[in-house]
């Protein structure tokens, strides 16, 4: 379980915060949802230690993640600069983290062979020699191949055609562990109904939620009664409602868009409300 | 040791620009140090082996200092990742700076190694005299604990650039250790007094003469007319020493500290 109290972030000597009053418990599967540049990046860089935290605590199963040291099989996470430790060719640095983490190297082999990364590309390149695509897959799969308790995916699913999608929600569906997975496309509820959902409007998280309340979920740029969940955007109340005819979650593919729709505000309200 | 020893020692041996910058480079100024120095000495054993040691000990230092150079770049890049897998893997932070002091000294010495055979075949090529040390396993000794002291300086400035979460300067910072190595290799020509016991990188060069030629090395300026202060060998030797163990206390504490900087904030002069 990791849990998040009152936390705040801001980086260098901005006074603006990355993150504020941030409070969660993410103790299964869960959903990180947002648009671009929301924050939810930085919500996972400070769940591992990786960035200041200007107020507010960590805890994984307990511990304050200040204070964590060599514990292996906690938390593993698919940023390319957590496994940039040496600039080795992808086999050996597959190699190098299942030593580490007591990891299954076969595993990881076999998750990038589903999601089309071949042996060929292993054998001669770098990670900084790979396309998006392929360093996304190659990050993702020594994530999971560490079998770690938390694991935290970052935009698993960028640059992934439709079937190697499903080939990677599969492997998340059945991994035995909490996965905290962070994206701002919205096809995924589909998907992962089972899954606890959180949102990330400009630093705020909102949640949870039940995937499977969000089938049927639409945004309304009004407050409304009895809303699933209330956001702010860009200075504007924002609702997640079951009822009414409003813009349906999934029919935005992209989060991206509320920001958009928000900013256009009484106009966006309109186009919002005009929708069939 | 964990898989992290042998992939780094063979990533570092295999980095172009330490091999470029601590071989290739430092050969350049060994054959300039034969070839064209070297015409202006007379060709008798004593003065051989005087200017052989001398040479040994001025280009030895640069060759070590680019190495440290490289080591100090490659913890900067690595920064993040070694931050990661210090709290979440087996690699702990006094298991890492174990593994990686242990791989990158071994650098160090496979430099110097690489570098000592190079200079006594050109020497000999140049002298028709085989000018080996007077004191071999002193300076062996001495080689050892430059690499202990340059591994532990690289990796202080590294560690504090991003502790401070300075990584703009990360560039310039990485160059010190060659920075300091030049200032050094001047000693020849620069009479540094009180500085060279102070500064490491000439108790360094210092150590390397005496143990080479068997005789106590000067303050500096040895190619120049005038007195020379002789240096305290054990005195340099405590000196480094100190130097050195500063340092490594130094590195685990702001190893614990630090939070690692992205590649993308460190600008490339």
């Amino acid at each position: 379980m990791i849990e998040v109290v009152d936390l705040e972030v801001s980086y260098g000597r901005s006074r603006k915060p990355v993150l504020r009053n941030v409070n969660a418990v993410f103790d299964r599967k869960s959903l990180v949802l947002g648009p671009n540049g929301s924050g939810k990046t930085t919500l996972f860089r400070a769940l591992c230690g990786l960035t200041s935290i200007r107020r507010g605590r960590i805890l994984i199963d307990g511990l304050d993640v200040e204070r964590i040291y060599a514990k292996t099989g906690l938390i593993m996470v698919n940023f390319p600069e957590v496994l940039s430790l040496l600039p080795v060719k992808i086999h050996d640095l597959i190699s190098l983290y299942a030593d580490l983490t007591g990891g299954d190297k076969a595993f990881a082999y076999r998750v990038l062979a589903d999601l089309g990364v071949g042996e060929e590309i292993l054998r001669s390149r770098r990670l900084h020699e790979l396309s998006a695509g392929q360093l996304k897959a190659v990050c993702t799969a020594i994530a999971l191949s560490a079998h770690a308790k938390h694991v935290l995916l970052d935009e698993p699913f960028e640059q992934l055609d439709p079937a190697r999608k499903s080939r990677l929600i599969r492997y998340l569906a059945d991994y035995d562990g909490i996965i905290i997975l962070n994206t701002h496309e919205t096809w995924l509820v589909r998907s992962l109904e089972d899954w606890r959902a959180f949102f990330m409007f400009e630093g705020v998280l909102y949640g949870p939620v039940l995937v499977k309340e969000l089938l049927e979920a639409r945004f309304s740029l009004r407050e409304e009664a009895n809303p699933i969940m209330r956001m702010m955007i860009s200075g504007r109340a924002v609702s997640l409602v079951k009822d009414g005819g409003r813009m349906p979650l999934l029919s935005l593919e992209s989060l991206d868009r509320v920001y958009e729709l928000a900013l256009e505000g009484e106009r966006g309200d309109e186009i919002l409300h005009a929708q069939p | 040791m964990t898989r992290y020893f042998t992939l780094s020692l063979k990533t570092a041996l295999t980095r172009p620009e330490l091999i470029f910058w601590a071989i290739i480079f430092v050969e350049f100024w060994v054959l300039m140090w034969a070839y064209v120095f070297g015409v202006y000495i007379p060709a008798h054993e004593e003065a051989v082996k005087d200017y052989v040691s001398t040479a040994y000990g001025g280009l030895t230092i640069l060759s070590l200092s680019a190495t440290a150079t490289t080591i100090a770049y490659a913890l900067i890049h690595s920064s993040k990742s070694i931050k990661f897998v210090t709290k979440y893997t087996r690699l702990s932070p006094s298991r890492f700076m174990v593994e990686n002091a242990v791989s990158s000294i071994t650098v160090l010495l496979i430099v110097s190694a690489i570098m000592f055979a190079s200079m006594i075949i050109v020497f000999w090529h140049r002298f028709g005299l085989l000018v080996l040390p007077h004191n071999p396993p002193g300076l062996f000794a001495a080689t050892l604990l430059s690499a202990v002291f340059l591994y532990a300086f690289s990796s202080f400035l590294s560690l504090l650039i991003v502790v401070l979460r300075a990584p703009r300067s990360a560039s310039f910072i990485a160059f010190v250790p060659l920075m300091l190595g030049f200032l050094a290799y001047a000693s020849p020509w620069i009479d540094f007094r009180i500085i060279a016991y102070i500064s490491p990188f000439n108790c360094i060069s210092s150590l390397f003469y005496h143990y080479y030629s068997g005789k106590q090395p000067v303050t500096g300026g040895i190619f120049m007319p005038g007195d020379k202060e002789l240096m305290d060998t054990m005195l340099t030797a405590s000196s480094l020493t100190t130097w050195t163990i500063t340092l490594l206390i130094l590195d685990i504490i702001l190893l614990r500290r630090m939070r690692g900087v992205g590649i993308e904030e460190i600008r490339i002069v």
